[in-house]
């Protein structure tokens, strides 16, 4: 587990405190998600941050909540499911919002 | 002996044979060598020359049998009617027994002659054969038909009318003048007499015995319900009623043929029961309301042969448990509301369940009914369905409470046996994906603040909900139980990467990373904040370290589920408290003020009103500050609490944490619906990429089956998400049908 439970107590007794306020530890908590400007999928209108349509209408072979179901940018910046965009190229190598020729800038990982 | 075929004297050989047939029938002695004498005349005359005698050996056989019953027609009836069934029975069982050793004497007659014309058996089922009066018999078949012929039908009905009043007087007076097995062998000689037949053995039986009697019978049946009913007490009508049916069913073991069996105990349940539904139903509802087992039990056993005849019963035992399930649950009040809802429905439920199998064996139309009965109380809607169901929160709750570590003074064995017990309720909800939310929710915090009892707990309940609704309903939660792991293993590889680095945050630094749409957190519960000096280098080395690892992500800091521990220097012993970062934050202002105004702080971290009061609220209750007024009002002063003093020297502040957000609970009743339509757009690709092209109809009907396990979905949104799919070219209506849909892969 990534917290640690509370200490001994040895720290409270021994040392001596010259500060009012000593700041011990930080659970923190954090959120991730893909750095999009939009967060609906505009192929599939699924969040990005879901596994696309497809993936989701097959969700039996997705194992335990792995997503293997990434985003992928344009040169234009736009952002797709990767399985979304890779479909949509085959029948017209532009992006969907922008009509600009599609190529791919990066891949989410 | 010789085999050989020679010419024979008829007369003289018939004239021998004769006297030995005439002492095998009365069963007298007939000694060895005079029985292989006989056989060989048989064969003899069978086989003579130069033509074979043997259809006159068939012909004098049968002119002496019906000779010999005409006589024995006299002596059963010498002794007057009172003697006849006696004198009847003890013919019979002679002649019975002497036809089959007859039979056995004319063996070569039977095998090489008869049976030789004997049609085939095909031929016997379809042609007409039966009615061939020419037709030769075999020796056992003809006597039993001569005894038919001249025995039964003189005296067929005299014998019948002098049974049924022996029966009747059985059933008065239980006691036969007549020994036992001479009415019963009198009976089955109907039987018996046709045994040969391949078609029709119990006609005779029926016609001549059986209808009488059951007519004589239903009578009887009439009258005895009329004397039972005039007592008008049903649990005593039901009593006698079955102790009559028994009577009746031993009575015709002992008398009659097998195949009259359920034809008594019929009549007697139609006179007695089917014709007096309406007395029977007068009392059902206080047998059900009064739980009077014996009378339940005594009228499910009257009514479960008869056709639709339960339904009555089945609806009040519906209503009852319907009404008792929501008394059970409708004034409940307090903080325990949650646990009473749940534990009071299951104990409902095990009470029916139980009286079910007890009082009517398990029968599965009154467990269709409790299943009812359930359905409508736990998905109820209380003010006439404006209301919505609070079912899915309080059983989600009532996980929560047994899964936290808060659970005290209860074993890990009856927190399992509890929850597995809840899933009884849960296959009950409707709205299964709404308890998922609140289910989700509950994990969540469980996770994050650790309040975790057993993570093997944890797993076996959401295994259960993956048994109950499939692998789908249960995907997030399991995706939550992911992020906890790669949590622990990127802290990991921060602290050696800060190691490698020597870099010194300053504070004993973990994070957990969750994956945005996997919790149930909404990005709208983000509120601004200003963050402390003391921990700006945490997140920016953090930041540094995720980012180089990850493309194209980004981290929102979850504020309000941080926690902080902070060592308090400036009270006469050192303690250590945890708390929330907001609290932290507001605490540590005052490091360089003495007092501060609410409006102060406020602004200084960017804390809206709602955060701000929860917070500022819980420091002021716990008295780590003191406030110059009762009110936190923007002009409220507020200082350190330099006196303050804890038993113990580290502690937590609470309070904020547990109080549940407006915001978080808008959030999880709004996300409801978007899930069901990606739900239902998902389930209709599934279905669309397997079948290829299917009919509108069919494809609503498969939607509504695979969703049946999480929510009821309406027609109208399944057809929406029809259009939207088709807009997007996942299918298309086909040429030949608007109605029909076909997969664009
Ligand atoms: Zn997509
Ligand atoms: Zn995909
Ligand atoms: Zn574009």
């Amino acid at each position: 587990m990534p917290y640690q439970q509370m200490d001994d107590k040895s720290d409270v007794d021994s040392q001596k405190p010259e500060k009012m306020f000593t700041l011990k530890k930080w659970n923190a908590v954090a959120m991730w998600s893909w750095d999009v400007e939009c967060d609906t999928c505009a192929i599939c209108r699924v969040q990005v941050m879901d596994a696309c349509l497809r993936c989701q209408a097959e969700s039996k072979t997705d194992n335990y909540g792995k997503q293997e179901c990434v985003v992928v940018w344009g040169e234009c910046n736009h952002s797709f499911h990767y399985c979304c965009m890779s479909l949509w190229v085959k029948q017209n190598n532009r992006c969907p919002l922008c009509q600009q020729e599609w190529s791919i800038q990066r891949m989410g990982k | 002996m010789s085999l050989k075929p020679r010419q024979v004297d008829f007369n003289a050989v018939w004239g021998s044979l004769q006297e030995t047939v005439k002492s095998v029938i009365t069963l007298g002695h007939v000694p060895r060598q005079i029985w292989s004498d006989r056989f060989s005349d048989v064969y003899s005359l069978c086989v003579a020359h130069p033509e074979s005698m043997a259809d006159r050996l068939y012909a004098e056989t049968k002119q002496y049998l019906i000779d010999h019953v005409a006589l024995l027609l006299i002596k059963v009836q010498e002794d007057g009617e009172d003697n006849l069934i006696k004198n009847y029975y003890h013919y019979w069982s002679q002649y019975s027994r002497g036809l089959f050793y007859l039979h056995l004497l004319y063996w070569y007659l039977n095998q090489q002659h008869i049976r030789m014309q004997k049609p085939s058996d095909a031929e016997m089922i379809y042609g007409s054969s039966d009615a061939n009066a020419g037709e030769q018999l075999e020796i056992k078949e003809l006597a039993l038909e001569v005894w038919k012929n001249g025995m039964i039908t003189p005296l067929g009905e005299k014998l019948v009318k002098l049974l049924l009043e022996t029966i009747d007087k059985d059933r008065s007076e239980h006691t036969t003048l007549i020994p036992i097995e001479a009415i019963q062998g009198t009976i089955t000689s109907f039987v018996e007499v046709q045994r040969f037949k391949i078609k029709g053995k119990l006609k005779l039986y029926q016609d001549l015995f059986e209808e009488p009697f059951l007519d004589a019978s239903g009578e009887h049946f009439k009258r005895d319900a009329a004397r039972l009913l005039e007592e008008r007490d049903v649990s005593l009508y039901m009593e006698k009623v079955i102790t009559k049916v028994d009577e009746e069913l031993a009575r015709a073991r002992k008398f009659l043929h097998a195949s009259s069996l359920t034809k008594v105990s019929q009549r007697c349940e139609q006179h007695m029961v089917a014709e007096h539904l309406d007395f029977l139903y007068s009392e059902c509802m206080n047998m059900v309301q009064g739980e009077r087992k014996r009378d339940l039990s005594n009228m499910y056993s009257l009514l479960k042969s008869l056709p639709n005849a339960l339904n009555i019963l089945v609806d009040t035992v519906l209503d009852h448990s319907k009404c008792q399930g929501l008394e059970s649950i409708g004034t409940l009040q307090g903080d325990n509301i949650h646990v009473n809802f749940v534990e009071n429905l299951l104990e409902v439920y095990q009470k029916y369940r139980q009286q079910i199998q007890e009082v009517f064996s398990g029968d599965q139309n009154f467990m269709g009914a409790l299943d009812k009965a359930c359905s409508s109380v736990i998905n109820h809607r209380p003010n006439k369905g404006k209301t919505p169901c609070r079912s899915p929160e309080l059983l989600a709750k009532y996980c929560d409470t047994l899964l936290k570590k808060s659970s005290k003074g209860i074993s890990e064995a009856e927190v399992d046996e509890k929850l597995r017990k809840s899933i009884t309720i849960f296959k009950y909800i409707d709205d299964k994906d709404v308890f998922q939310k609140f289910y989700a929710r509950m994990l969540a915090k469980r996770l994050i603040h650790q309040q975790t009892q057993s993570m093997d707990a944890e797993e076996a309940m959401i295994n259960r909900l993956k048994q109950a609704c499939g692998y789908e309903f249960t995907s997030k939660l399991h995706r939550m139980f992911t992020d906890m792991s790669v949590s622990a293993d990127l802290n990991n590889k921060f602290n050696a990467f800060l190691k490698d680095d020597s870099i010194d945050l300053g504070v004993n630094f973990c994070i957990y990373i969750l994956q945005a749409g996997a919790w149930p957190f909404g990005q709208a519960i983000v509120t601004p904040f200003s963050l402390p000096q003391q921990l700006v280098k945490s997140v920016q080395m953090f930041e540094t370290f995720y980012y180089n690892r990850f493309n194209g992500r980004k981290l929102t800091w979850l504020h309000h589920l941080c926690q902080a521990e902070l060592r308090l220097g400036y009270l006469k012993k050192p303690y250590v408290v945890t708390v929330q970062t907001f609290q932290m934050a507001i605490l540590l202002l005052f490091e360089t003020a003495d007092s501060l105004v609410c409006k102060e702080i406020r602004e200084t971290l960017l804390l809206n009103a709602d955060q701000f009061q929860r917070h500022a609220i819980s420091l002021v209750d716990s008295k780590l500050l003191l406030c110059d007024s009762e009110e936190l009002t923007p002009e409220a002063v507020l200082r350190l609490n330099m006196e303050y003093t804890n038993k113990r020297t580290r502690f937590r502040i609470t309070a904020a944490i547990q109080r549940e957000s407006p915001q978080e609970v808008e959030h999880t009743i709004n996300s409801v619906e978007e899930d069901r339509k990606l739900y239902l757009q998902a389930a209709i690709v599934r279905i669309m990429k397997s079948r290829k092209v299917l009919k509108h109809n069919a494809l609503i009907q498969e939607v509504c089956a695979q969703s049946k396990v999480s929510f009821a979905p309406s027609i109208p949104m399944i057809k929406k998400c029809i259009e939207a799919l088709i807009d997007r070219h996942y299918m298309e209506r086909t040429q030949h049908s608007s109605e029909e849909y076909s997969y664009i892969a």
